[in-house]
């Protein structure tokens, strides 16, 4: 509970920061802070340390689990400020209100791994979207950020509708909201069930960008300004997927046969559309955007297998995909030319940066000894221990292999070819993030058990 | 047939009625308008459950507020002549069967739920008054209604950011 009410306050708090300080220092000093607060407050929760006593009176329970992924979060979100914040001020003029509005995302983050009332699932997301759709569009003098922000809108306000309908019919059939006390066991046969099941499904599968309900995807990531794409492809994307997880886990394993066919399908259809697409692409945020599909379809693995492997398989994905993929974003918000030709040479002019995008990209690719490999070794794991999947095992590997054509396209423009430079130039202080995330993702694939050890501690 | 019962199929076919009307007109100012006479005709259902703080806030909220502002915005647009694009036929055709596929998944999932007891509950039970609504409201879902607030101040902070003059 620490999390979520001190991630609201210092949204609040942030609010009444764009009009106390005139200048954007002090603003962004004061915003990486109050994340590094939150970051000790979720610690010493994990620890049994509460600072609020709430009654919460069955809506939400804070498991282990839950609490050690809002570590990742809120830790991701740190190096995320740490690495963008300087270049959100090119967005706009509303430099404190973009934090504000980070700081509900997060709330709303905390509240979706947490919950035990749908009632909290459906606030949750609505936390998350709402705030999602405003910093899509907020480059406004943008063209392409307006569409893609009207695009998300109307796309998300729709499947939200879907997973409310849904929402509905499982009230209708079970009589309660309540996930832990649903008796789903007694109601094998019951439509109602099943349709509301499926409306929820479909809908979470929209918020995450599963294919077939990817469409909005490419388009949004590559119209919103680049240091919010960073933050809403990763860690508002694995943020639900725990929701994801949860949900399922918790309520609907009892009918888990009606479902998980179709969520192997999923998981196929999604790596082979997110991948094929993504090797055409000329853009690298594009084909990041594409990637960060394929990279969707492995953490519905977890999904599929839906055993104790899966949900340390997603942690360990959450952090690996977190870290490279904000790593990535890092550097093309300060890149002019996003395109593969851009990145042409960029061994020359900036050999340090392309030795991080290198080992982000090798991360992304799964190459062993990184954090990416460990991630999809985990998730294959779950999977061939779950049993009865093989084919969704065997496609998976493919896939991977496909991936890396595309993330070793960037390896091979920036140190086989030559070019102009479109490095807009960095700082002493994000050289060394960017070393300290490259040194993470090495220690989180070469070490994996100190996290867990952590985890279980 | 008592006189409860004939209201409750007025107001049934009046809301089919009017939510036929709503995707079938070509003119989207009589769309606006069949939507307000359905939100009316829901509320006389809410109103035959007892429901009264429910059907007063639909008529204010749905009805009263949100519909007029959606009136203005097609009047001030100038969207009233109507103006069919020419879409694309398979586009149609796969529209049409994805709907009727989503039509019978919800009538497969309905036609076991048969109303058991009275269609309407006049004067009995009282969990839709506004003092027992309000008694639940602060003390079983005091949680979720307080979080709500969260995205009540976000969605204002976001009108700030999108509507400010730069």
């Amino acid at each position: 509970m620490n999390a979520v009410l001190l991630s609201g306050l210092l949204g609040v708090v942030m609010m009444f920061a764009s009009f106390l300080f005139r200048t954007k220092a002090p603003v962004r000093i004061l915003a990486i802070l109050g994340m590094a607060v939150l970051l000790v407050a979720n610690v010493l929760d994990t620890k049994g340390i509460h600072f609020f006593h709430v009654n919460t009176t069955g809506f939400l329970s804070f498991t282990g689990y839950a609490l050690f992924f809002n570590t990742i979060v809120i830790a991701c979100t740190l190096i995320f400020f740490l690495i963008s914040s300087k270049d959100m001020q090119k967005v706009g003029n509303h430099y404190a209100e973009y934090f504000a509005l980070i700081f509900f995302i997060l709330t709303g983050i905390f509240l979706v791994t947490a919950f035990t009332n749908l009632l909290i699932l459906f606030i949750g997301i609505e936390i998350i979207s709402i705030p999602l759709y405003i910093l899509t569009g907020s480059a406004k003098k943008d063209l392409k950020s307006n569409e893609a922000a009207l695009k998300y809108f109307l796309m998300g306000a729709f499947s939200t509708g879907v997973m409310l309908m849904g929402i509905a019919l499982i009230y209708g059939a079970t009589g309660t909201f309540d996930i832990t006390k649903m008796n789903i066991a007694g109601l094998l046969k019951s439509n109602l069930l099943t349709a509301g099941m499926l409306m929820l499904l479909f809908s979470m599968c929209f918020k995450v960008s599963i294919a077939p309900f990817h469409f909005w995807t490419p388009d949004v990531y590559d119209g919103a300004p680049n240091v919010f794409t960073s933050f809403m492809a990763t860690i508002v994307k694995v943020g639900i997927f725990v929701g994801f997880l949860h949900l399922f886990y918790t309520a609907f394993d009892a009918i888990a046969l009606q479902w998980k066919i179709w969520m192997a399908v999923l998981a196929a259809l999604t790596l082979l559309v997110g991948n094929i697409t993504a090797v055409f692409q000329q853009s690298v945020k594009r084909m990041l955007a594409y990637s960060s599909i394929s990279q969707a379809g492995f953490m519905l693995f977890a999904l599929v297998a839906m055993n104790e492997t899966a949900h340390e398989g997603l942690l360990l994905y959450a952090i690996a995909y977190c870290l490279a993929t904000i790593g990535v974003f890092g550097i093309i918000s300060k890149m002019t030319d996003y395109s593969f030709d851009g990145f042409n040479g960029l061994a020359g002019h900036q050999p340090l940066v392309a030795l991080c995008v290198a080992i982000f990209m090798l991360s992304l690719a799964g190459i062993p000894l990184s954090a990416g490999f460990l991630a999809k070794f985990y998730m294959l794991k779950a999977v061939i221990q779950a049993g009865g999947y093989m084919w969704l095992v065997i496609f998976g590997v493919l896939m991977a292999a496909v991936s890396a054509y595309y993330y070793f396209r960037v390896i091979q423009a920036m140190y086989f070819k030559e070019g102009p430079n479109h490095f807009s130039g960095i700082s002493a202080f994000e050289k060394c993030v960017l070393v300290g995330i490259c040194v993470l993702i090495v220690f989180t694939g070469l070490f994996p058990n100190i996290i867990f050890g952590w985890m279980y501690f | 047939m008592n006189i409860t019962q004939l209201l409750f199929w007025l107001l049934t076919v009046i809301a089919i009625g009017s939510a036929l009307m709503i995707v079938t007109s070509k003119n989207p100012v009589y769309s606006v308008l069949g939507l307000i006479v359905t939100f009316f005709a829901i509320s006389g259902h809410y109103i035959l459950m007892n429901a009264q703080f429910l059907a007063i806030v639909n008529i204010i909220v749905y009805a009263g507020a949100i519909m007029v502002l959606f009136l203005f915005v097609i009047m001030l647009m100038n969207l009233s002549r109507a103006t069919e694009t020419l879409k694309n036929k398979w586009l149609q055709i796969v529209g049409a069967i994805a709907g009727s596929c989503l039509f019978l998944v919800l009538i497969a999932a309905l036609k076991n739920t048969e109303i058991k007891k009275n269609l309407v509950e006049m004067g009995t039970g009282d969990i839709g008054l506004v003092k027992s609504l309000g008694r639940e409201l602060f003390t079983t879902f005091v949680v979720p209604f307080e979080i709500s607030s969260v995205l009540f101040l976000s969605a204002m902070i976001g009108a700030v950011v999108i509507g400010k003059k730069e």
